[in-house]
């Protein structure tokens, strides 16, 4: 295969692959037309969209009968006179707190503390026994309302640090107690009646459980997932933490002009041409004057053929694909001749689509037939011809599972691999991979990659980076 | 302390490769970076040439622009007409914003070598300001400072004169029209590039692998060994 070939087939094929990524996320479901259903995403980094969250209190695995729990499955009742430390009342959530986010938080209300006011908030994991309070073994993190200490499984109880605003950490009959995890600090914070009593560090790693005990005869507590409103300012606690996050980060310093030379390469490696041109203009007049002259982050070479980049682009963005077509044959015919090439195929099945789109579609089955058949023979097309050809079964095509392909992102995808093509016929481009992707995609990658391996080594805690939840927010990101 | 984990070059890559970044988003990364910073005409360009929407009302920078624009070249009387044209509120409610202007007109006044005017704008127009004010006074002072110098090069508070000085008071006014007009002051790009070397920098605690240090090349490295 020689060098052509090879440049033509790995881009090729790279498109493809970025096609099929496309099909599974923006697959609508027919029950939602028209509408970009997020929840259908099953990348990694959207998981965080569809974690479960605890909503009542679990009644199959609670230590076996010292405590009760109400119907309602959100309050528990210690009836009887406890008789050792082996027959605490513990009852966790029906699941795990959720965790590829910042926080979560949940809150218990003490009703009563009973005969000695031994109850308790915190998490375990399911490799805790369920007959001890939490944070008396390993596995688990408990703040008492007894001595008012913390226990993280290590028998002796700790205070809290710094101390408790109000003076007490004890805490009795009608408190409000909350429990939450801070996945970016890796910590269990507390509050009593609405303040933060204070924070440790999360030494279990893994899925954990919210939390409540009883022990003595009489008390009770009910327990709040997020049904009513919490005592505790979570929501302010939250912008707290954001906050604090973001002022490390704006403190990192990245070179002056890093995010003007990142936009103009990205111009240029487009073939925005004319916005590019504006750019610069405008550039040489700001005061201090942004410098333009390359230094070893700019690459000339991606001024290459930008005129028919551009060209090509506007074309394609239009839908006219015969032009495309006439287009290349006339400037690269090398990237057009092999007819059966994954080029070859973005190319026919755009048209087909295109043909789709204004309704002719005795012209697209006749298209089809002709220029899919070639296509059929080589099974690695097989599931996009298949995307494709489904558009005639619709009257609505845009409303089906299939109505991805009508969006403007799978022209943009077409203009973006013709767009890599050429870039790579430049003689002083060496490896056709670094056609791709522009360098601000290769940092936005990078960037992703980190924080997804961060969490991994954080046990599956934290958020990941999602660069649309930072575009759609109106504060910082 | 614990052996980091090493991820090699090709491991690493297929994770990269695995990594669903949209056009779109990027396109519109790159359109809060021209809409924010004041490059009115390539945004407008880049709507045509990408199909991305601008997140605000183009016509809403080229004032911002002409504002910017007449406190970068000493403009600053015109400046302070214009702003208040946009919106009278703005110079209102930001008593500092509007100290500073009237000190960089000061500043003008004396790089012009209009001592008396000087003088008589820093009386009547700044001193009753610093009297409100202790911060205020004190760089009413340190500006008056420069009348007292021949050889501004040798005065402690020549950087007053410098062009820098100027871009300060520009970015502040530019700034405070960004957020009477509700939107962030800001572009996002430079925040999410310093979130990358933060991410690298957490990550190089517990791992080993390939880093990008130049943000201009976005060059993969080897994993340090």
């Amino acid at each position: 295969m020689d060098q052509n070939q090879y440049a033509n087939e790995l881009i090729g094929s790279y498109f493809l692959q970025q096609w099929r990524h496309c099909s599974k996320t923006l697959t609508l479901t027919p029950s939602n037309p028209g509408t970009e259903s997020d929840s259908t995403r099953p990348d990694s980094e959207y998981e965080d969209e569809r974690e479960e969250c605890p909503t009542e209190l679990d009644t199959l695995n609670s230590s076996g009968g010292f405590s009760v729990v109400g119907p309602d499955k959100l309050s528990v009742l210690y009836p009887n006179v406890n008789l050792h430390g082996h027959d605490v009342g513990v009852v966790h959530a029906n699941c795990a707190a959720p965790s590829k986010r910042l926080l979560y938080y949940f809150e218990m209300y003490v009703k009563n503390a009973g005969a000695k006011g031994q109850i308790a908030i915190g998490f375990i994991t399911s490799a805790f026994k369920v007959r001890r309070h939490p944070g008396w073994e390993a596995n688990s993190c408990g703040y008492h309302g007894d001595d008012g200490l913390l226990y993280r499984g290590r028998g002796k109880g700790e205070s809290f640090g710094p101390v408790c605003p109000t003076g007490d950490t004890k805490y009795t009959t009608g408190d409000t107690i909350g429990g939450g995890i801070n996945y970016s600090a890796q910590e269990f914070f507390f509050t009593k009646n609405g303040v933060v009593v204070g924070t440790v560090y999360k030494e279990v790693k893994g899925p954990v459980f919210p939390t409540v005990a009883v022990h003595s005869q009489g008390e009770e507590v009910t327990v709040n997932f997020g049904k009513d409103p919490f005592v505790f300012d979570i929501k302010a606690y939250e912008a707290e933490q954001r906050a604090n996050q973001q002022e490390k980060i704006e403190y990192i310093s990245i070179p002056v002009d890093a995010s003007h030379g990142l936009v103009r390469s990205y111009l240029q490696h487009y073939g925005y041409e004319g916005t590019l041109e504006l750019f610069d203009m405008a550039s040489k007049n700001t005061t201090p004057p942004i410098s333009l002259v390359p230094e070893n982050g700019f690459n000339e070479e991606d001024m290459y053929a930008m005129s028919q980049r551009r060209t090509l682009r506007q074309l394609i963005r239009r839908g006219e694909i015969d032009e495309t077509f006439a287009k290349l044959r006339e400037w690269y015919p090398q990237i057009v001749q092999d007819d059966t090439s994954s080029i070859c195929f973005l190319l026919h099945a755009q048209k087909f689509i295109e043909l789709i789109r204004v309704g002719k579609l005795e012209e697209a089955v006749l298209y089809g037939r002709t220029e899919f058949e070639k296509f059929k023979r080589l099974s690695e097309f097989d599931d996009l011809v298949k995307d494709c050809s489904a558009l005639l079964a619709y009257e609505q095509p845009d409303r089906s599972s299939v109505g991805y392909v009508l969006r403007e992102s799978q022209r943009e995808l077409v203009a973006d691999a013709i767009n890599a093509i050429i870039l790579s016929t430049n003689p002083h481009v060496k490896d056709a991979k670094c056609c791709l992707q522009s360098r601000l995609e290769r940092l936005l990658r990078q960037l992703t990659a980190c924080f997804l391996e961060k969490r991994y080594l954080n046990g599956g805690d934290g958020e990941a980076f999602q660069l649309r939840r930072i575009l759609n927010s109106g504060k910082k990101c | 302390m614990a052996t980091k984990k090493v991820i090699t070059k090709e491991d690493w890559e297929k994770r990269l490769n695995d990594v669903k970044i949209r056009k779109e988003d990027m396109n519109r990364l790159v359109m809060n970076f021209l809409v924010t910073e004041g490059y009115v005409e390539a945004a407008e360009r880049f709507r045509l040439e990408s199909g991305t929407e601008p997140d605000i009302d183009l016509a809403t920078i080229t004032d911002r622009m002409a504002v910017k624009k007449a406190v970068q070249s000493g403009h600053v009387e015109d400046a302070i007409d214009k702003v208040n044209d946009l919106n009278p509120e703005i110079l209102d409610t930001n008593p500092q914003l509007f100290f500073h202007l009237q000190q960089q007109r000061l500043i003008e006044l004396i790089r012009n070598g209009k001592v008396d005017e000087a003088l008589e704008f820093a009386q009547e127009e700044l001193a009753p300001r610093g009297e409100e004010n202790q911060s205020f006074l004190e760089e009413l002072e340190r500006t008056v400072a420069l009348l007292a110098f021949e050889d501004v090069t040798r005065c402690p508070v020549g950087e007053l004169l410098d062009v820098s000085q100027r871009m300060k008071t520009a970015s502040e006014v530019n700034a405070a029209i960004l957020t009477s007009q509700s939107h962030e002051k800001d572009p996002k790009l430079p925040s999410i590039l310093k979130m990358l070397i933060w991410a690298q920098n957490l990550l190089d605690e517990k791992a080993a692998y390939p880093r990008i240090s130049n943000l201009s090349t976005a060059a993969l490295e080897d994993p340090a060994v």
